[in-house]
């Protein structure tokens, strides 16, 4: 072990592969690319409806983007970059740093969020800005009573009541 | 890709070999993405901090992204999809570059990075569209309170469009941030695109061909996925949030 090696196999040979399993690898591929862009497909039109139906902000929808998100972000780095065909010295090294880091900084904005976010920490806003939100969830909600017989009005307008008391 | 995953994990850190079954190049660039994703990371998680402490004025995308090219009807985030199907197809097509460079397909790998670097570009096009019209805004402007330096106070004011100072569709700090992150997505999109223009040329050239392996249209290729991966999350918090 003591001697220096410098004939290391060569990597860059090593991954080449026949025409035979490059057809495979290309199937896989076009698979994975119809699987994201139905993904995709799905969030915008979630995305869309999510104000009418009041959806906005729930905590299911948060959820479900970022699983989605995640999801879509597993499928780029395992068969994109093709990590998942690395050996798994290699997988752990590229990504359990990175997942310890991360889990640590959203801990961090959870935890410093939730204070911030008390009434008594808040930053003051321009009132203007205040009204023109109201204003915009009021007309929004003008919208959707229009489209859904004035099903949603009330519900919006009680919304609204709410958060001007605020 | 069999033989990636053949290694005796006795003898894997005795010499003579990588433990890592990787050349040199990839892994720094596996290390070089790692790096990157904490900076996109640590920008993205201050911008959810942000946006949780003005939550109450936090604009809305579907109220902010509602153009489309030659289209004069509101089309909330249907461009900002078109984006991302675009970027998302580019990195199909580079992957494509990479599958046939490991078949030393020289014909195919032309082929698909041709396309790439299109999507690449096309996408910076577009973002620049996007922006050109969150800075323009609408033409009735909103109401705000700006400084005024002659009468020592703040006056009401109709503001058109967003910049760093006013943002007429809420929070100035929404418009900070989009500019900053997605400003920094796409200048890593613009590079990308360069370098994929530079390996595409070394690749007209048989410089690859000469050498006997395309791991260079891989390395390339790891770095456009990363961009596609960034703005997969980017996408996520900006807009469907």
């Amino acid at each position: 072990m003591s001697e220096f090696h410098d004939d290391y196999p060569s990597y860059e040979h090593m991954a080449h592969h026949s025409e035979e399993e490059g057809k495979k690898a290309r199937r896989t591929l076009w698979n994975v690319f119809w699987i994201m862009l139905a993904i995709t497909i799905f969030e915008l039109v979630i995305g869309s409806m999510a104000p009418g139906h009041g959806w906005s902000g729930t905590l299911w929808l948060k959820v479900l983007f970022i699983g989605l998100t995640l999801a879509k972000a597993a499928a780029i780095v395992l068969w994109f970059m093709h990590l998942g065909h690395e050996v798994k010295f290699f997988k752990y090294v590229i990504l359990i740093p990175y997942v310890i880091f991360m889990s640590y900084t959203i801990f961090i904005i959870l935890d410093e969020g939730i204070y911030s976010g008390e009434p008594q920490n808040r930053t003051k806003v321009d009132p203007i800005l205040i009204q023109q939100q109201l204003d915009l969830k009021a007309h929004h909600g003008h919208h959707e009573a229009a489209a859904t017989e004035g099903h949603g009005e009330e519900g919006h307008a009680a919304e609204h009541g709410e958060e001007a008391h605020h | 890709m069999s033989h990636s995953t053949e290694i005796d994990s006795k003898h894997a850190w005795d010499g003579g070999q990588s433990p890592f079954r990787v050349s040199y190049g990839k892994m720094m660039m596996w290390f070089f993405l790692v790096s990157d994703a904490l900076t996109f990371g640590g920008l993205l998680v201050s911008y959810g901090f942000i946006r949780h402490k003005y939550v109450d004025v936090w604009p809305k995308a579907e109220n902010v992204f509602t153009h489309f090219p030659f289209v004069e009807q509101h089309l909330p985030l249907a461009y900002v999809g078109l984006m991302t199907f675009i970027l998302i197809m580019s990195s199909v097509t580079m992957v494509l570059a990479v599958e046939a460079g490991h078949r030393n397909d020289k014909k195919k790998v032309i082929v698909w990075m041709f396309w790439t670097i299109v999507g690449g570009a096309t996408f910076v096009g577009s973002q620049a569209w996007e922006w050109y019209h969150f800075i323009v805004g609408t033409e009735t402007g909103a109401l705000r309170h700006v400084w005024s330096q002659e009468l020592g106070t703040y006056v009401e004011q109709t503001v058109y469009g967003a910049n760093m100072v006013v943002n007429e569709y809420g929070v100035p700090q929404f418009a900070n941030y989009f500019f900053f992150i997605t400003g920094f997505h796409g200048f890593h999109v613009f590079s990308g695109v360069v370098i994929n223009f530079i390996i595409f040329l070394n690749v007209l050239k048989g410089t690859y061909e000469k050498r006997g392996h395309y791991e260079m249209v891989e390395k390339v290729g790891l770095y456009w996925h990363f961009v596609d991966l960034v703005w997969v999350f980017v996408f996520t918090f900006f807009y469907l949030l």
